[in-house]
């Protein structure tokens, strides 16, 4: 929900999604192709810089979106840059991997890196808009349905799964552990039945409105596209500059 | 002249339910018809055999004087025709922009890009939400949603309109809005039929009160003489209905003498204009 809030509030919000995407693919690569953690840490502060400083999206809401991604950035670094070793003379011991601080920065800053780029997509395009930029791009239409289908119902089943414990709570369903797993099955045995039942409902609606195949729509139109992807590519560049001649 | 006809049609679920039993309606062009009856009397199934979702076991469903043809280029015309809006939007729109779900009718019409984007901006305008146009379905209201179903079946300019209680979840200033969106389409020549449990809507609103009762269609009655149909035939009461309440009030005020004993008013404001009228003079 943080994600899709500024995805539709953010400055560049009717900037092409294909300059915006061009940009974050700059981005990812910049990060991959960053002699150096600075450069790679400087690519992520640039990317990071751009949706909280020329988006606009708030800081806020950005280390919260970023923060679970953060987490597991976190844990795998950890794991990175310690060696287990087993010995039938030891015990279990840990130590520094020979290399670890070195991989762990390496590895560390360009994920961070590729983790602002996506980041930057994502907070600042609709999925919409990027769903329309993948037909574009001939993306498999069965991909797009699919795509398409399942962002729709993400949000009818969190309605439906608000609504559904929000009823069970209110007869205390969850009142004890016993009676939450209890409800829990519930819960999911209901949901099952509503997604076949939600499945069908969808295709007579399609069927009503003379569909027999892919499901196919109108793409949005964006002003300034070649001038946007211009400014994005330039853009791109500097962030490649940015992360091959840092030293 | 008669734009959808059903004659005596029959259908049963295959759980053995009976959807329609020997029914037979008729939908007069450019009418406003109401369909009113209790919750399984077969409304929604009588809307899905308009649009052809469902087939007749037996009986005859005609389109314009034809009998609807079911195969795919049948299907195919009679959609482009007859457009049906859902109950619940949450059960008809399933693309996540609003432009891209109006635009899905019109696509699958088969019409090119700049007819379909005229399609679009014309249907949003007529329900008032092209502001709304690039919005996300999810981040709309009830009502919104609602009026985006309608703006995605007028896209595809039906000439009958079909409404499974449009006004159901709506609060009153929606429904006055709604009122006002199905008044302009009626004036733009399309035939409204819609499915509602609210008899005072449907006496003020329809030309024709169609009743449903187990699957048939009771009585077809025309507003205008709808208390007089009523006292000979119990078409409404027959199916629980209750009379309008502006009838039930118009006609104890003529029996206290304080109204004279014309035609019946088709809403309390009308009733309130003639008490307003009485006292002026």
């Amino acid at each position: 929900m943080l994600i899709e809030q500024s995805a539709y509030a953010n400055r560049w919000r009717a900037v092409s999604p294909a300059a915006k995407a061009v940009y974050a693919l700059c981005g990812i690569v910049a990060a991959f192709a960053a002699v150096s953690p600075a450069a790679a840490l400087t690519v992520a502060a640039l990317l990071a810089a751009g949706t909280t400083l020329g988006a606009k999206v708030p800081p806020g809401r950005y280390l919260r979106v970023a923060a679970p991604a953060l987490f597991f950035l976190a844990t795998s670094c950890v794991s990175l840059t310690f060696s287990l070793a087993f010995s039938l003379d030891t015990d279990l011991a840990w130590r520094l991997a020979p290399d670890g601080l070195q991989r762990v920065a390496q590895v560390g800053s360009r994920s961070l890196g590729a983790l602002a780029a996506l980041l930057f997509l994502v907070m600042t395009t609709p999925l919409i808009d990027l769903i329309a930029l993948l037909r574009r791009l001939k993306t498999p239409e069965v991909l797009l349905d699919i795509m398409v289908l399942c962002y729709r119902m993400l949000f009818v089943f969190s309605a439906a799964v608000h609504d559904t414990l929000t009823a069970q709570s209110a007869r205390l369903g969850y009142a004890t552990p016993r009676l939450a797993l209890r409800s829990l099955g519930g819960l999911t045995a209901n949901l099952t039945l509503q997604v076949w039942q939600r499945a069908h409902d969808l295709n007579v609606a399609a069927q009503a409105r003379n569909n027999d195949g892919p499901l196919r729509f109108l793409e949005p139109r964006f002003e300034h596209v070649q001038r946007d992807v211009a400014l994005a590519a330039a853009g791109g560049v500097i962030l490649l500059a940015a992360s091959i001649g840092w030293r | 002249m008669t734009l959808l006809e059903f004659a005596d049609v029959s259908f049963r679920y295959p759980d053995g339910s009976v959807g329609l039993n020997a029914c037979s309606l008729a939908i007069a062009r450019g009418s406003r018809n109401a369909l009113v009856g209790a919750n399984g009397s077969g409304k929604t199934t009588l809307f899905q055999h308009g649009n052809g979702l469902l087939r007749p076991q037996s009986g005859v469903v005609r389109y314009a004087g034809k009998t609807l043809d079911y195969n795919r280029g049948g299907l195919r015309e009679l959609r482009s025709k007859v457009g049906l809006v859902f109950q619940n939007p949450d059960h008809q729109l399933f693309s996540a922009s609003v432009q891209e779900d109006v635009s899905f009718g019109p696509i699958n019409l088969g019409l090119d890009e700049a007819t379909v984007r005229q399609r679009v901006t014309d249907a949003l305008s007529a329900v008032g939400m092209l502001d709304c146009a690039s919005k996300a379905v999810h981040n709309l209201s009830f009502g919104q949603k609602k009026r985006v179903c309608i703006a995605g079946v007028l896209a595809m300019e039906p000439e009958l309109l079909i409404l499974d209680e449009p006004m159901a979840g709506l609060d009153h200033a929606m429904r006055i809005e709604l009122t006002a969106v199905l008044d302009g389409l009626q004036a733009r020549g399309i035939t409204l039929l819609l499915a509602t449990h609210d008899i005072d809507f449907a006496y003020r609103w329809a030309d024709q009160i169609h009743v449903m009762i187990a699957g048939r269609c009771s009585a077809s009655l025309p507003c205008a003489e709808l208390e007089e149909f009523e006292q000979r035939h119990n078409a409404l009461s027959d199916a629980g209905l209750p009379l309008p309440s502006v009838l039930t009030l118009h006609r104890q005020l003529v029996a206290q003498g304080v109204l004279p004993n014309q035609a019946s008013p088709r809403s309390h404001a009308e009733l309130l204009d003639r008490l307003a009228n009485k006292e002026n003079h």
